[in-house]
């Protein structure tokens, strides 16, 4: 998949007064999920309401697949989990499915068998008779997530789609994004790092209604130097951070966190940073729980000042 | 193959119709309606059913009828419909504010709107659940009306020549005269957070607008056709008519409507959902 799927140029969105986006301008190819982080009030629910079609923009031009968001060509082809939204209450789950199915042009038989699919995907089958009202939070939120994939839709927008998750059932939805992810694209808000990290490859930073313009990259490769993060067990920072340095080809070492630790090295000194850092770990009977090649997401997008 | 727009009006609208009748929320009002009716049935139309036939077998030189401002029912085949005809005037406009009130605003701040526009479009959601509103409110009417029409049967079987014609008659224009009430409520649903909300709004707009209008013409009789704007203008001049005439004013509430249509319309593509 390559072609452009949403296009944003000069998006702009004021709410009483405040700006709430300012000239917001990027645009998106059919892939791997794309992360959209940025603290509260950043802008984030305000952007994928504007790529639903849910709000229009105070000025801007946005195009999906080519069309208006809320365009009648976009039936079918964009679904969406808005933030805090519910399930009527008077039908049951099974009866609004077929009908959100039926809506998108699947026939009465297709339909349930369409409701009965998603439904199984989240292990819902149970509860297909059941009214929202009668389900845990845990099961609501997997209810509305579950119409979002009727269909098969070739892009997907979720608004916090594990906030309010337990950790199972939060690993369901991670492990559905990502089987889904060779045919559906998903954009993902979320305040989850860790999850975005493991999830996306791009990443869309908004702060204060502004798209940051350097987009994160995952997976991308430093030019001049390359960073190792390092979880450890319960150690003494200053040594470690002491004896870190001291090998050959560190240019820094940096503690943001508890038993976090960030080298960043020159490749071209040192091609094997990891086995040294293992060699110098073991000589020193320190313990660590996790190497991983480059910085996480939270410090790429959040550097700590340490 | 993508639905076109009358695809979607009609599964809107059948869910709507859905929502009305099968299920928990939509059992309290109909059984309320029931008994409310059946009351109404048995004791007031009956009762003045009776009393007219009494009359007519007397050939009384003054009517009980005339007497109360209420000449104009003996001018119906039908006793029966004749006085339902004045009930539904009054009972229905009322209902209709209750029943058409909620067609998108609890569905929008409970974001469950969202999850069907995304499917649809705003125009198919509002035109659809209007519809929907429409087709409960036609059930109640024609169930009414029936039940008078089998009324009228139980005194004289030998009416059903008479009542046949007059049944549509009396169903038709009844939903003519709800329509521009539930316009006037889907324009405010589409507006206000709840059905409460709208029911108090329709009430305060439907008063002043009249009480402004009805100064307005006072004092500058050119604008008393403005009058046209209020729903319900014309039931005062409907109530007198017996049979096909009470079609005659079904030019108002169509215009209302269709005014009262294109506000709300106006209002649901603007609004954040």
């Amino acid at each position: 998949m390559s072609s452009r799927i949403i296009q944003c140029k000069q998006l702009n969105h004021v709410y009483s007064g405040k700006a709430a986006l300012t000239d917001v301008s990027f645009e998106l190819d059919a892939g791997e999920p794309i992360g959209l982080v940025g603290p509260n009030g950043a802008g984030k629910t305000t952007l994928l309401n504007i790529l639903s079609g849910f709000l229009h923009p105070t000025s801007g031009i946005v195009r999906i697949f080519g069309h208006s968001p809320g365009a009648a060509q976009l039936i079918g082809k964009v679904s969406a989990l808005p933030q805090d939204a519910r399930l009527d209450p008077s039908f049951t789950l099974i009866e609004q499915l077929v009908f959100y199915a039926r809506l998108q042009g699947f026939s009465s038989q297709q339909a349930n068998l369409e409701a009965s699919r998603v439904l199984e995907i989240f292990a819902l089958k149970d509860a297909a008779h059941e009214k929202p009202l009668t389900l845990s939070h845990g099961m609501a939120k997997r209810a509305t997530i579950v119409q979002a994939l009727i269909g098969k839709p070739a892009l997907i927008l979720l608004d916090e789609p594990t906030a309010g998750l337990d950790p199972v059932n939060a690993r369901t939805v991670r492990s559905i994004i990502a089987e889904q992810s060779s045919e559906t694209t998903f954009i993902i808000s979320s305040h989850n790092l860790i999850e975005l990290d493991r999830l996306c490859q791009e990443i869309l930073l908004l702060e204060n209604g502004i798209l940051q313009t350097e987009k994160p990259r995952v997976n991308e490769k430093q030019v001049t130097s390359r960073f190792i993060t390092l979880q450890m067990e319960n150690c003494p920072a200053s040594e470690v951070i002491a004896k870190f340095s001291a090998l050959e080809g560190v240019l820094q070492v940096t503690n943001p966190q508890k038993n976090e630790f960030i080298v960043e090295y020159n490749p071209d000194l040192q091609p094997s940073m990891d086995l040294q850092l293992m060699h110098c770990i073991r000589a020193n009977r320190w313990q660590y729980r996790q190497l991983n090649h480059g910085k996480t997401l939270e410090e790429k997008l959040f550097p700590s000042d340490s | 193959m993508q639905p076109n727009f009358f695809n979607h009006l009609t599964l809107i609208s059948a869910f709507e119709l859905k929502r009305g009748f099968a299920t928990r929320k939509s059992i309290l009002p109909l059984v309320t309606f029931v008994v409310v009716w059946y009351f109404i049935l048995l004791h007031p139309i009956r009762f003045a059913a009776e009393l007219l036939v009494q009359e007519k077998e007397l050939q009384a030189e003054f009517s009980f009828f005339d007497l109360i401002g209420f000449g104009s029912i003996q001018h119906w085949p039908i006793p029966e419909f004749g006085i339902f005809w004045h009930f539904a005037l009054m009972i229905f406009p009322m209902l209709s504010i209750l029943l058409a009130a909620d067609q998108t605003c609890s569905d929008r701040e409970r974001g469950t709107l969202r999850f069907i526009v995304i499917r649809s479009s705003r125009d198919r959601v509002f035109f659809g659940r209007f519809v929907g509103a429409m087709l409960i409110q036609a059930v109640w009417i024609s169930a009414a009306a029936f039940s008078t029409f089998i009324l009228a049967l139980t005194r004289d079987t030998s009416l059903l020549y008479f009542a046949l014609p007059d049944f549509p008659i009396l169903v038709i224009n009844l939903i003519l005269v709800v329509l521009p009430f539930s316009a006037m409520m889907a324009a405010l649903s589409a507006k206000v957070k709840s059905a409460r909300q709208a029911i108090l709004w329709a009430i305060l707009i439907w008063m002043f607008l009249a009480g402004i209008i009805n100064s307005l013409a006072y004092y500058l009789p050119a604008l008393a056709f403005l009058k046209c704007l209020i729903p319900g203008y014309q039931l005062s001049d409907m109530a007198p008519l017996p049979g096909w005439q009470t079609l005659s004013l079904i030019y108002i509430p169509l215009l209302q409507s269709l005014f009262l249509l294109t506000i709300g319309r106006w209002i649901m593509l603007r609004q954040a959902l």
